[in-house]
């Protein structure tokens, strides 16, 4: 499954040159199936259990102790479908927004995609960084080739903030899958089942955190390290900003869960008041800085960074209910935030602005579209029975239940996003209607409308019964804070301590 | 004694043919001189499955003065293979400057030699012969086009300074020998670990070595002949002139650290670490201000000289590490990388008006799909990025680094590698993401295609893409190749 998008894209390379309709209707249809694929994969997946499943194991460089070693648990299957349905939407919603060198930009979606499912599913550390790396190749063409005019700055800003982050990664996988040999003549491990059993010292996984963490904070982003994300996503084309905002900073979440945390767990638990406290920050700064905003894309792109501070926030209050609303939080942020890039993008394929103060009464003459973004709007500042509720909700009881001072303080992130959204869709959509002309617009056809429902079913049907999607994660993430847990225990003095410096007691 | 010859039967393949090349080059037609492109990859062909045929063997002949073992099986294949490459990319260019000669390939082929010699010499007298064989050779190809006042300027810059670090290094071979009284490895090294030797002398005599071997492949702070010489030399010489000297020396490296110096290299490691930390940091910052692509390319392969050091350091501190191992490894991926790289350069020169600059490659992903393409895919694999050879490479040369408990220079290491991903992106933005000015962009493609040149870019393509997909053989023959080099 995970080669089938790079199959397509290489038919279609090789093929249908060309032929535009011929390689457009392939892309889909790799997607489709792709994405059926991964729904199979959904229904047969075992809830009942933590342990990975649809398991291939292939030896890869057997010297090197790495093999192709790929498998899902509950965190990944989320991931996973809304890689594969994120992908599959993108490719209708673009149909006519490329017109130049459709054929490399359809192509580069598929190597995309590949790269997202590989990193989801790896079990093997090098293999991780393969495909981790393996999606920067094509994201960094889609910015700087179909991207805005400062195009070429913000994918060098992303290309090479990502690198530094992930080289970093990269000599701490050296340095444990060498410290976790047997012997100084076996080869390293970087298999995940095995790393998980080795033991490292403190030093050793402080350092080794800290890399990891880097890598993943400045994907996911966390303040400090996001300003790239507002300049990627304003220069992104639309498809590249919803995989941006949809998939690619799911990476870093992912990431934090799957190997910070369960790997370091001695540094994990002592890092943990810090990263709360980023968080917290990311959370607050994110909302305010898309309070002030003039274009509709860095509204949505810095909300992006303080809806993901829930994420971070949740999962490390290390409780069930803390991850299992960290990763709802991921899914439904694919979910809504994706929607919205899409609106931007066919609000600006109409009216070719996306400054707030140049529009202005579009519901009168859109209103499909102005039923349709009032819709995310709501789901994305948390309205309850949609799905942004849902996972912001659990994530914060699961940071009061660590510390009730910063579940407070995050709460108020949630009303500073009713403010920013509701003034943003007021701005845009009521007041008056700024330009005649707009009224010989046409709204939303179903080619766009089709690529909008299925993220609207979804995101309803996560808001109405959230059993389905928790049940999944629900095994993964016990397993993740019961393994946590002696940890935690151990560095719980300190944070009380800590707090108490300064003056937060409750 | 029927051993002497099989060692260097391949060798002898290679000087007869070059030798037949000269004789009967001046009776060959202009129609007819492609064929001498095919007669050197033929004779390489040759040479290599002759080497091949040796792989089982182990044993030291010509009194000690070389070696035939799995690690010079694996170097002479490798320098084989880029030798057959660099034919492959320069039909054409010689076509079109009017400089088709015999000659040309008889000094890529001595120039071979002389670099497999020094790959298998265990004796300071075989290596100098084999050193000063490929030396001379390049002199002459670097100003191979003699009409060309840039080319002759790098032809004598690189004579100049050639000369003189060769003479450093015969001093400091002299007085190796003159503390030891053996010019052979495995000899020397006995006499220094056991001693007593003049311990001043010895530390003249290996800073000098040193110093020599960091002019051969252009390590700092004697880098400065490189991009004068990368830049004037006709491209395909350059595409040559950028690996395979620093493959020939590399080899020696490896055997004069582990075989002479053993146990004594500890004591090196801060020099070297100064070296290497010097090299990348020359490499990868004067590459960021190089408009010229041959001249960035220059000072990419500097910065890359700087991580194959950081291998050397690995190498030093740990006996045990696979710093040698990785090295070579990262040889091979080398090779291809930035042997297709200029291959793409000449690819460019042959088409029409091309004179190396950043600015001329805006918009080439429109005009030349194909070149542009492979064009990515080396640049990826120079910066490190999987699914690349120069992925793979770059991590298990760090890997053998951090091993070694070094795991700070790794850092070093990674941070230079993402600053030279900047100026190797800086040519995909120009490839894809500008567009030309309008009188480039009125240049259709002119030039005939070249099947020679085809070739070669998709075998350089071909091996970066497999080897960073599928390393297998390549590292399974550069670890069995390091297990047990002879004289050690």
């Amino acid at each position: 499954m995970t080669f089938l998008p790079t199959l397509g894209a290489l038919v279609m390379l090789v093929l249908m040159r060309g032929r535009p309709l011929l390689y457009k209707y392939t892309a889909l249809a790799t997607t489709a199936a792709v994405f059926v694929l991964s729904l199979v994969m959904v229904f047969k997946f075992n809830q009942n259990t933590a342990s990975f499943q649809f398991i291939e194991k292939v030896n890869w460089i057997p010297r090197l102790g790495s093999s192709y070693h790929m498998g899902v648990d509950g965190i990944s299957v989320l991931l996973i479908l809304l890689t594969t349905l994120l992908s599959l939407v993108i490719i209708p919603a673009s149909w006519n927004y490329i017109k130049d060198r459709e054929l490399s930009f359809f192509a580069s979606f598929l190597f995309l995609e590949t790269g997202m499912i590989g990193t989801f599913c790896a079990r093997d550390l090098l293999l991780f960084y393969v495909f981790w790396e393996l999606m920067l190749i094509p994201m960094y063409f889609i910015i700087g080739v179909w991207g805005g005019p400062r195009r070429i700055y913000a994918a060098f800003k992303f290309f090479l903030f990502t690198m530094a982050g992930s080289v970093l990664m990269l000599v701490a996988i050296v340095a444990i899958a060498y410290l976790a040999r047997p012997n100084h003549f076996a080869a390293p491990v970087f298999d995940l089942d095995q790393l998980q059993n080795a033991v490292f010292s403190f030093p050793v996984q402080l350092a080794a955190f800290l890399a990891f963490f880097i890598a993943f904070a400045i994907k996911v982003p966390m303040w400090p390290v996001h300003t790239w994300l507002p300049d990627a996503h304003v220069e992104a084309p639309t498809a590249g900003s919803v995989i941006l905002a949809g998939v690619l900073l799911k990476m870093g979440g992912y990431g934090i869960i799957r190997f910070c945390i369960p790997l370091f767990p001695d540094a994990a638990a002592a890092a943990v008041p810090y990263i709360l406290i980023l968080s917290i920050i990311a959370i607050i700064y994110g909302a305010l800085l898309s309070l002030v905003q003039k274009d509709l894309k860095k509204l949505v792109a810095y909300s992006s960074v303080s809806h993901m501070g829930f994420v971070t926030g949740g999962i490390f209050a290390l409780n069930i209910i803390g991850v299992e609303g960290g990763v709802l939080v991921m899914f439904s942020h694919g979910l809504l935030t994706g929607s919205l890039f899409l609106l931007v993008g066919f609000a600006y394929e109409r009216l070719h602005t996306r400054e707030i103060s140049a529009m202005g009464g579009l519901a009168s003459p859109f209103p499909v579209l102005a039923s349709f973004l009032l819709f995310f709007t709501l789901a994305s500042l948390g309205l309850p029975g949609l799905s942004g509720f849902v996972g912001e909700f659990l994530s914060l009881l699961g940071l009061f239940s660590y510390n009730k001072a910063m579940a407070v303080i995050a709460a108020g992130g949630i009303i500073l996003a009713a403010a920013y959204l509701l003034w943003m869709y007021l701005r845009t959509m009521f007041t008056e209607t700024r330009d005649e002309k707009w009224f010989k617009l046409s709204d939303l056809n179903l080619r766009e409308i089709s690529s909008l429902v299925p993220l609207g079913a979804l995101a309803i049907w996560v808001g109405v019964y959230p059993a389905t999607f928790i049940n999944i994660i629900n095994p993964s993430a016990s397993r993740l804070v019961n393994q946590m847990a002696p940890y935690m225990a151990q560095h719980g003095n300190f944070l009380t301590r800590f707090l108490a410096a300064l003056g937060g007691r409750l | 004694m029927q051993h002497d010859v099989v060692a260097i039967v391949p060798e002898l393949m290679l000087v007869a043919t070059a030798l037949l090349m000269m004789l009967i080059d001046p009776w060959v037609p202009q129609k007819e001189r492609r064929g001498f492109s095919w007669l050197g990859i033929l004779a390489c062909a040759t040479a290599a499955v002759s080497t091949w045929l040796s792989r089982g063997e182990q044993f030291t002949t010509f009194s000690h003065g070389i070696a035939l073992d799995k690690f010079t099986v694996f170097f002479k294949l490798l320098l084989l293979a880029v030798a057959v490459l660099a034919m492959l990319l320069s039909e054409q260019h010689l076509e079109l400057k009017d400089r088709l000669l015999g000659d040309y390939y008889a000094l890529i082929l001595l120039a071979t030699v002389g670099l497999m010699v020094m790959a298998e010499s265990i004796d300071l007298v075989t290596f100098f012969v084999g050193l000063e064989l490929m030396s001379l050779a390049s002199y002459v190809l670097a100003g191979f086009f003699r009409r060309n006042s840039r080319s002759i300027e790098a032809s004598l810059k690189y004579f100049l300074t050639g000369s003189f670090a060769s003479g450093i290094v015969l001093f400091g071979m002299a007085l190796l020998y003159g503390i030891s009284g053996s010019t052979n490895y495995e000899e020397i090294g006995t006499a220094i670990r056991i001693g007593p030797v003049d311990g001043h002398v010895m530390v003249i005599a290996i800073v000098l070595l040193i110093g020599g071997f960091a002019f051969k492949v252009a390590a700092a702070p004697f880098h400065s002949w490189a991009p004068d010489v990368y830049q004037g030399a006709p491209t395909p010489v350059a595409a040559f002139l950028s690996v395979g000297p620093k493959i020939g020396a590399f080899a020696v490296i490896i055997k004069f650290f582990t075989i002479i110096l053993g146990s004594e290299h500890t004591r090196w490691t801060p020099l070297l670490i100064a070296v290497a930390i010097a090299t990348m940091l020359i490499g990868a910052t004067m590459a960021l201000l190089q408009r010229d692509l041959k001249r960035m390319l220059a000072f990419s392969s500097i910065a890359h000289v700087g991580y194959l050091l950081l291998a050397v350091v690995a190498l030093g501190e740990n006996v045990n590490s696979f710093g040698d191992s990785s090295i070579l490894f990262y040889l091979a991926a080398y090779a291809a990388m930035n042997m297709g790289a200029f291959g793409v350069l000449v690819f460019l020169a042959n088409s029409g008006k091309f004179g190396d600059s950043l600015d001329e490659m805006a918009g080439l992903g429109r005009r030349y799909p194909g070149a542009a393409g492979v064009m990515t895919v080396f640049m990826f694999s120079l910066a490190g990025i999987p699914p690349t050879a120069g992925f793979l490479a770059k991590f298990y040369l760090f890997a053998a680094v951090v091993d070694a408990g070094l795991a700070w220079l790794a850092v070093v290491g990674v941070l230079f590698s993402v600053v030279s991903a900047f100026y190797y992106l800086r040519v995909i933005v120009y490839m894809y993401m500008r567009e030309p000015e309008a009188e480039a962009a009125a240049m259709e493609p002119t030039g005939k295609r070249s099947w020679d040149l085809t070739i070669g870019l998709g075998l350089a393509t071909a091996v970066v893409v497999v080897m960073g997909i599928l390393p297998g053989p390549v590292l399974n023959a550069a670890q069995d190749a390091v297990a047990k080099i002879l004289g050690s």
